[in-house]
C-alpha cells in the first residue's frame, strides 16, 4: 500500500538558525526512498493552525534569541494548543535546541521574566548566569529510550547556554558519553514524552543518526494507518562514516 | 608613545624578526599579542601615526577584498596606507601591522590605515580608535559557535556605533535592512550604498537568510525584490521603514560574483566620501587584482586553479551562483572544522548544494569530507571523495582536460592548506 504523510515544519524562517533544514531534507528523502509520499507543510507566523491537524510528523527548530521572541507570543497563542493535543495522540514530533526548550514549562532567563513555555514537556530551562559557560562541542550519547532502538549512539553538536531539568512526566532520551548534555549535570541529552523527541543535537541531528530518523518515520506512518510497518533498510555507509570520524575525534571506540 | 609603549612596541619587532628569521608562520599576530600584553593600550598612541585617517571594515563577508580596494584607491591616489592584509583582524593583527610597516624603535608615519575586522573586534577597535570611516557590509549566520547570533553582534555594533563623533563616517549598505537600521540616530555622517537594478533580483527567497522581519516594529518585511539572501528592496508594510536611499549606487565591479558589486561600491563610496577622486577610484578598481584565497588563480598540470574561500551559507550560495556562471565543469569542496572555520559544521545543510550543475564534476574533501560527503548525497549528486587536500586535488585534477579550471570552494583553514600546497609555502 502506497504511505502518505505530512511533515509539519514549524517556523521554517524564524526557527531555523543552524543547519536546521537538514532534517527535513533527511526525513524527506528517507520517505520517498521507500515509497512512501511526502508533503511539507510550512508552518509560519501568517499561516493559521488549520493545516496541522493533517501533519503525521512534527519539526521545530533552534532560533535567536530576536527570531524566537518573534516567534514564541504566536507560538504559545496559535499553535502550540494544537501541537499539544497532537503530541498527546502519539503523533511523532521533534524539537530541536529553542524548539525543545519552548517546549517546557518556561525557560529562566539570567536577568528578566521567566519565559512560558508550551508544557507540551515535563521540563524547565534555567540559564545560570551571563557568567555561566554556554554548553559548546561535539557530543555522543547512548539511547535509553525509545525501546525499539534503545543502546543505539547518537552524535550531534551542541550549542546552548540554558540548562534544561526534566520532571517525573518525561524520560531522558539518551545518556551522554562525551559532551555536555541537558545541563552538564546529570549526563542527560535530550527528552522522550510518548513519541516526542527533544535534543539539544542542534541543527542537523537526523542525517547522521539515521536510526532516529527512521524511527519517527515509522512512528507517523504507524500512528496514522493503525499498524505496525517495517521500513526498509537504505545504505548508510556514508552516514556510517561521517559519524566514526567524529567518534574517533572524540576518541570514543566504536563497534 | 610612553616608555612602556617603546618596550611594548620593541619587543613586539623583535618577535616579528624572530619570527621572520626562523620562518616561523605567526606573523600577523604575535607581534601584537606581545605588545599588547605590555602595553595594553598601546593602540591609542599607535594609531596617532596615522595622518589623515583610519578606516574599519565590518561584515561577515567581503572584508577582506572590501578593505584591499579601499587600500588599492587610497594609493592610486598617491597615500600611503597601512594594512592588515594577512587577514589578521583581531586587535593583536590590528596592532601587528602598526609594527611590521614600522622601524624597530616606531611606527611609520602613514595617510591611511585600513583594517578589516572581525565581529567581535570592531567594538574593541572602537574603543581605542576615532576612525574616519567604518564600512559595514553585511550580517549573515556564520560560526555560531564563535561569533554567537547575528542578533547580538548588531546590537553590540550598535552600541559602539552611536558613541561616534560627527567627524567620522558610517558607511552602511543599504540593501542588508540589519546593516541599513545601524544607521538610526547617529552622531556620526552616514553614507548609504545600494544597488538599484530590477533585472538582477532572483525569483523568490533563499533558505540562508537572517534579516527578514523589521528591526523597528518586528513585523515581516516585504522586498520589492531580493539580490541575494535577505540582501535587497526592502520595506516594512506595517511601520513603513524602508530602505535607505543610497547615496552610491554604481561602480566598476573588476571581479565576477555578485557579492563583489557590493564590495567594489563599498570601497567606492568610503573613498569618495574621504574626498579621493571619482576618476582615481575607477581606475584603480578596474585595474584590481584579488586578495589571496578571493578568486585567486593558480596553474598546475596544464589546468588552471581558482580559489572562492565559501564560509557561510550565504557565501556558499554565491560561490556556487558565480562558478555557475563562469561555467565551471568541476569543483573541489573542502570542509574543515578548525577554530576559524567554526567547530561546528551544521551550516552546511544551509547551503544549496541541490543548485550545482548536474554535469559538474564534484570533489569534496577536508577534516569533514563525509559530513560533506553525506551532504551532498542528500542533494542527490553524483561525486567523489579524498579526506586530505592533496589527494582530492589530485583527484579532481586528473579527471579534468588540460586548460580546464577547477574551482576549489573552501572554508577558510583549508584555503589556507591549499594555498600552501599550490606555492609551496605559508602565508600567514
Amino acid at each position: 500500500m502506497n504511505y502518505k504523510l505530512n511533515i509539519a515544519w514549524l517556523y521554517p524562517d524564524l526557527m531555523s538558525t543552524y543547519g536546521d533544514r537538514g532534517n527535513i531534507i533527511c526525513l524527506t528523502k528517507r520517505c520517498r526512498e521507500r515509497a512512501i509520499d511526502v508533503t511539507v507543510k510550512y508552518i509560519t507566523l501568517e499561516t493559521n493552525n488549520l493545516s496541522l491537524p493533517e501533519c503525521n510528523l512534527i519539526f521545530m527548530g533552534g532560533a535567536q534569541d530576536r527570531q524566537q521572541k518573534l516567534a514564541s507570543e504566536d507560538f504559545l497563542r496559535v499553535k502550540a494548543p494544537v501541537i499539544k493535543t497532537m503530541v498527546e495522540n502519539n503523533i511523532p514530533a521533534l524539537f530541536v535546541c529553542a524548539a525543545y526548550q519552548a517546549a517546557g514549562h518556561y525557560y529562566r532567563p539570567y536577568k528578566g521574566k521567566d519565559i512560558k513555555g508550551a508544557s507540551i514537556f515535563d521540563l524547565v530551562t534555567v540559564h545560570p548566569g551571563d557568567q555561566a559557560k554556554r554548553l559548546i562541542g561535539n557530543v555522543a550519547a547512548r539511547l535509553l529510550v525509545p525501546s525499539e532502538i534503545k543502546g543505539e549512539l547518537i552524535i550531534g553538536f551542541e550549542n546552548h547556554g540554558g540548562r534544561t531539568t526534566l520532571g517525573n512526566n518525561i524520560k531522558p532520551l539518551a545518556k551522554v558519553i562525551s559532551g555536555r548534555g541537558n545541563n552538564g549535570r546529570d549526563l542527560y541529552e535530550g527528552a522522550l514524552y510518548k513519541n516526542a523527541v527533544g535534543s539539544y543535537f542542534h541543527g542537523p541531528i537526523l542525517p547522521k543518526n539515521p536510526v532516529l530518523a527512521d524511527w519517527l518515520i515509522k512512528k507517523a506512518v504507524e500512528i496514522k494507518y493503525g499498524k505496525k510497518i517495517k521500513l526498509a533498510l537504505l545504505n548508510d555507509n556514508l552516514a556510517d562514516l561521517a559519524r566514526k570520524s567524529i567518534l574517533r575525534k572524540m576518541n570514543i571506540n566504536y563497534d | 608613545m610612553t616608555p612602556r609603549d617603546s618596550l611594548a612596541y620593541f619587543s613586539g619587532k623583535a618577535v616579528h624578526k624572530t619570527g621572520k628569521y626562523l620562518k616561523i608562520g605567526y606573523g600577523g599576530t604575535w607581534p601584537g599579542e606581545i605588545a599588547l600584553k605590555i602595553s595594553p593600550g598601546i593602540l591609542k598612541r599607535l594609531s596617532k601615526s596615522v595622518g589623515i585617517g583610519t578606516v574599519l571594515v565590518a561584515g561577515t563577508n567581503g572584508k577582506t577584498t572590501t578593505s584591499l580596494m579601499l587600500k588599492s584607491i587610497l594609493q592610486r591616489n598617491g597615500n600611503t596606507v597601512i594594512h592588515n592584509s594577512s587577514g589578521a583582524n583581531l586587535i593583536n593583527g590590528v596592532v601587528s601591522s602598526f609594527i611590521i610597516n614600522g622601524s624597530f624603535f616606531k611606527p611609520k608615519p602613514s595617510d591611511y590605515a585600513v583594517f578589516e575586522t572581525d565581529e567581535n573586534t570592531l567594538p574593541v577597535l572602537l574603543k581605542e580608535i576615532t576612525p574616519a570611516a567604518v564600512i559595514c557590509l553585511n550580517l549573515f549566520r556564520d560560526q555560531l559557535d564563535r561569533y554567537g547570533e547575528v542578533d547580538v553582534i548588531a546590537e553590540k555594533w550598535e552600541r559602539a556605533l552611536k558613541l561616534l563623533p560627527g567627524s567620522s563616517s558610517v558607511i552602511l549598505n543599504a540593501d542588508d535592512p540589519q546593516i541599513a537600521y545601524l544607521g538610526t540616530g547617529l552622531k556620526a555622517k552616514t553614507v548609504y550604498f545600494g544597488i538599484n537594478n530590477r533585472k538582477l533580483f532572483i525569483n523568490g527567497i533563499e533558505h540562508a537568510t537572517d534579516s527578514l522581519f523589521c528591526l523597528k516594529c518586528h513585523h515581516r518585511l516585504s522586498f520589492e525584490g531580493v539580490y541575494y539572501s535577505h540582501i535587497g528592496l526592502w520595506y516594512c508594510r506595517f511601520c513603513k521603514l524602508k530602505r535607505p536611499r543610497p547615496d552610491f549606487s554604481t561602480s566598476p565591479s573588476p571581479l565576477p560574483g555578485f557579492y563583489n558589486r557590493y564590495n567594489s561600491l563599498a570601497a567606492f563610496a568610503c573613498a569618495l566620501n574621504l574626498g579621493i577622486k571619482n576618476d582615481t577610484a575607477r581606475q584603480a578598481l578596474s585595474s584590481f587584482a584579488p586578495a589571496f584565497g578571493r578568486q585567486e588563480e593558480f596553474f598546475r598540470e596544464g589546468k588552471k586553479i581558482k580559489i572562492f574561500l565559501s564560509k557561510n551559507p550565504a557565501g556558499f550560495n554565491e560561490s556556487i551562483k558565480t562558478i555557475t556562471g563562469l561555467g565551471a565543469r568541476a569543483i573541489l569542496v573542502m570542509l574543515n572544522d578548525r577554530i576559524p572555520d567554526g567547530r561546528d559544521v551544521s551550516w552546511i545543510w544551509d547551503v544549496d548544494f541541490e543548485k550545482i550543475n548536474p554535469n559538474i564534476d564534484v570533489t569534496v574533501s577536508g577534516d569533514r569530507v563525509f559530513d560533506l560527503a553525506l551532504r551532498l548525497d542528500y542533494a542527490d549528486k553524483k561525486f567523489q571523495y579524498a579526506q586530505k587536500a592533496e589527494d582530492a586535488l589530485k583527484t579532481a585534477l586528473s579527471k579534468m582536460k588540460n586548460k580546464e579550471t577547477l574551482f576549489v570552494l573552501p572554508t577558510y583553514t583549508a584555503m589556507l592548506e591549499l594555498r600552501k600546497i599550490l606555492t609551496g609555502r605559508k602565508i600567514l
